[in-house]
């Protein structure tokens, strides 16, 4: 016998595979039987073998740490993450919906700029966006897409609802993980996927390549797609190498691009230069150009805006797309749903407060102790103030930082994470997770990963998932319960009782 | 391809095969003392006269004891030609380049590094030195082994060979040069007439080339017939002639390659008209340095053709 999960205390918050102890939810009822039918020392060496396959493969982030970059072994939890098909569907058309407001957006405010003059969107917001590029105005990319590649960050509050928390439209990164936990639960598991219908993950790779090569200036001849790296330093090179690799595109770094006089992206090769055609690029908008942006960057290109405003290149996601990657612009985007779409938004956002707007302010700066706040623009879980868990001086620097520049700053009630079990030293424990879904957006169609990356906070009581502050992961399953004879039998059995 | 993974493979090659043949010498050296009478002894000088490191080491040695000398080749980080840079060179430019070369190779290369890291210091001493360096040249060979066995011979692997064999060409030379210019001479007194013999099988063992020279030879080893072996032996992969050949059957696979043709037909020409019998009493030290330089073209013609555009 195994698991005992009566011991499993996950009442304190949402458990995302026991609606109480011992009461698996349908989804995850197979999972839990399973494990429960593993003894301890099964268990221990199934976690091993987890670790091993991830050193075996390769599968590594890179750490800035003590004035050099190491590469660390993924962190990765067995116990997969489980959501239940149904669910998932709805959130799926979500996200697609918000994809395709949050690019008719991008466009809008490099074109006419309609929702500012319908008072939907603040100019003042807009003037103070730090990621409004005003080299990009005028321009229409290929299909109208801005943010290809989107990685929304999604969370499950203490009564259960899945809501967004930011859209990551930049160089979003993890997805590769995503693939890669797969195949190694897949060696660990591979009884369940015997038994349990779990939707594959796999595909992704392939979607990307059509949404890239969707976006090629020149129609008939095949693309040539190039992955652009700012190199080996970079904390996702990792991924950028197991993209391009499972894609079968060139990785680039910027010294091996040469923008010609006709504004054509040529790369060197050792056949002469050859013509790229579209530049998956995962280096930040102000160190792609020397010549439109940082002139001290080494990381990009000359001359990659020239071509790419000339209709020469794409650039995928488009220079300026991350205006609307930013966490002020983020709580209009239900807004935006209704203006572009006429619809409601399917996924909630997080309730906000707005620094900018002195009522909000004031509730902001009155709340400090239970609020969570945010800069509109940093990435990575830095810069926050998490107001439970601040000191009286942390909080008081914040109240200087939000009178100083309130458009720089929002705030969100501390939500109750949502937990999984996860295998920790002191035993199986919950902790606090998010899930990172996909979204690839071609203009005829919306691609969303099935499932996404489930980060896992390893801490107790953390609420920090980012692997770069030691967060962890998870497979997600997308399992459907109604295709599984046993789950419709067994509903009203305990999992500790199956083995 | 794209010229800087290009120069990149290349360079992996040459990197590989440079630890490789370093492990070697060095243990070879080791042997080839014991054996000799202290009269003639050379000591380990000319160790670090084959890597044309002189300058290099005398930064941050006085003395060319052994001890200095074994440090500096294999585990001196500061030395770029240590067995340590050496592989460490190698395994920054795979992760450079991992979307070329298999998961599998990096594993082997990370081990070796790991390896030559964390026990060379250790291995320094007489008694542990020649299984550390057994290691070296067994986790090398594997390299090449997989490489070989399971990449595409496409043209990243074309700019692979390229480098290991320029190198390997180059290495036999300096090997060549700096033990022959030890030798003892044919003149030399009676008594020191054995050991003569040991110093040409020296330089043979230095290339693992002893045994495959006895079988092609098949006389007793002299001068000029282990110069023959080493430069102009067609079937011999250490010997120069053997390298520049691996070069030349590359060169189809890969585009616009005149130049490159006419410096490697050029520097065949030279190696295989040269007279042994001749040079191996005299002139031999002007002879090879006119062979590095036609080597150092090659290496020039790849770099303008592929590398620098």
């Amino acid at each position: 016998m195994g698991i005992d999960w009566q011991r499993y205390r996950c009442e304190k918050f949402h458990d995302e595979l026991f609606a109480a102890p011992a009461q698996p939810r349908a989804a995850a009822r197979r999972l839990a039987g399973y494990l429960d039918s593993l003894s301890a020392a099964e268990l221990a060496e199934r976690r091993l073998a987890a670790e091993l396959a991830i050193k075996v493969m390769g599968v590594t982030f890179t750490v800035y740490t003590e004035g050099r970059n190491v590469d660390r072994a993924w962190p990765f939890d067995i116990i997969p993450r489980v959501i239940a098909r149904t669910e998932w569907e709805k959130t799926e058309a979500g996200l697609k919906q918000r994809a395709a407001a949050l690019n008719l957006f991008i466009q809008d405010l490099y074109g006419p700029q309609k929702i500012v003059k319908d008072k939907v969107f603040p100019a003042e917001v807009l003037a103070e966006s730090v990621n409004f590029r005003p080299q990009c105005q005028g321009m229409k990319p290929r299909h109208g897409i801005w943010a290809h590649i989107c990685g929304s960050d999604l969370v499950r509050d203490g009564d259960g609802t899945l809501y967004v928390l930011e859209d990551n439209l930049r160089v979003p990164s993890g997805v590769s993980y995503m693939v890669e936990n797969r195949l190694v639960t897949k060696r660990v598991f591979p009884e369940l996927f015997e038994t349990t219908n779990i939707l594959p993950v796999d595909d992704y790779p392939t979607q990307l390549y059509d949404t890239l090569a969707a976006m090629s200036p020149r129609t008939g001849d095949e693309p040539n797609i190039v992955l652009l790296t700012p190199g080996i330093y970079n904390s996702a090179y990792f991924e950028h190498c197991w993209l391009a690799q499972q894609m079968g595109i060139e990785l680039v770094e910027g010294s091996d691009l040469t923008v010609g006089d006709d504004d054509v992206v040529y790369m060197r090769t050792i056949y002469g230069p050859r013509r790229v055609d579209v530049i998956y690029r995962r280096i930040d908008d102000l160190f792609l150009d020397p010549e439109a942006f940082n002139p001290e960057s080494v990381l990009g290109a000359k001359g990659l805006m020239r071509a790419w405003l000339k209709g020469k290149v794409a650039l995928v996601n488009a220079p300026g797309a991350g205006v609307a990657d930013d966490k002020v612009v983020y709580t209009f985007v239900p807004a935006m749903i209704k203006y572009y779409l006429g619809e409601e938004a399917i996924l909630p956002n997080v309730p906000s407060f707005l620094c900018m707007d002195p009522k909000q302010r004031k509730h902001v700066l009155a709340n400090l102790e239970t609020l969570v706040v945010k800069p509109a623009n940093e990435s990575g879980g830095y810069g926050m103030l998490i107001g439970p868990r601040s000191t009286k001086a942390e909080r008081e620097k914040f109240r200087k930082l939000i009178e100083a520049h309130p458009r720089n700053y929002m705030a969100q009630p501390t939500l109750s994470l949502s937990t999984a079990p996860t295998i920790t030293d002191d035993g199986i424990e919950p902790r606090h997770l998010d899930l990172r879904p996909f979204i690839l957006s071609r203009g005829d169609s919306t691609y969303v990963t099935t499932g996404g990356l489930t980060r896992v906070a390893m801490v107790k009581g953390s609420l920090v998932v980012n692997s770069s502050q030691g967060g962890g992961s998870k497979d997600t399953w997308i399992v459907d319960p109604d295709d599984d004879p046993l789950a419709q039998t067994q509903t009203q059995r305990p999992a500790g009782g199956t083995a | 391809m794209l010229s800087r993974v290009a120069d990149n493979l290349y360079w992996f090659g040459r990197y590989i095969q440079r630890a490789e043949n370093t492990a070697r010498v060095v243990n070879v050296h080791a042997n080839l003392l014991l054996d000799l009478p202290r009269k003639v002894q050379f000591g380990w000088t000319p160790l670090v006269d084959i890597f044309g490191a002189e300058a290099s080491f005398r930064e941050r040695y006085t003395e060319f004891s052994e001890a200095n000398v074994v440090r500096f080749l294999l585990i001196d980080a500061q030395n770029q030609g240590s067995i340590l840079s050496s592989l460490n060179a190698a395994r920054e430019i795979l992760r450079t380049t991992r979307d070329h070369i298999q998961r599998e190779v990096w594993e082997k290369l990370n081990d070796l590094h790991y390896t030559v890291k964390e026990r060379g210091e250790a291995a320094l001493s007489r008694s542990k030195r020649q299984e550390f360096l057994g290691r070296v040249i067994d986790g090398t060979q594997l390299l090449y082994g997989m490489l070989a066995c399971n990449m595409s011979h496409d043209v990243g692997f074309q700019f692979m060979r390229i480098g290991t064999s320029l190198e390997q060409a180059d290495m036999t030379t300096r090997i060549i040069d700096v033990r022959s210019s030890n030798l003892i001479r044919s003149g030399a007194a009676d008594e020191l007439r054995p050991f003569q013999n040991i110093q040409w099988m020296s330089v043979l063992r230095s290339l693992t080339a002893y045994q495959m020279y006895r079988r092609h030879a098949r006389i007793r080893v002299s001068g000029a017939s282990v110069l023959r072996f080493l430069l102009q032996n067609r079937e011999f992969p250490r010997s120069v002639t053997f390298g520049l050949n691996t070069i030349a059957a590359t060169l189809p696979h890969l585009p616009q390659n005149r130049a490159i043709e006419r410096t490697v037909d050029r520097t065949r020409a030279l190696v295989h008209d040269a007279n042994l019998e001749q040079l191996v009493e005299s002139g031999l030290h002007e002879f090879v340095d006119e062979v590095q330089i036609g080597l150092a073209q090659v290496h020039e013609a790849v770099s303008n053709a592929y590398f620098r555009l």
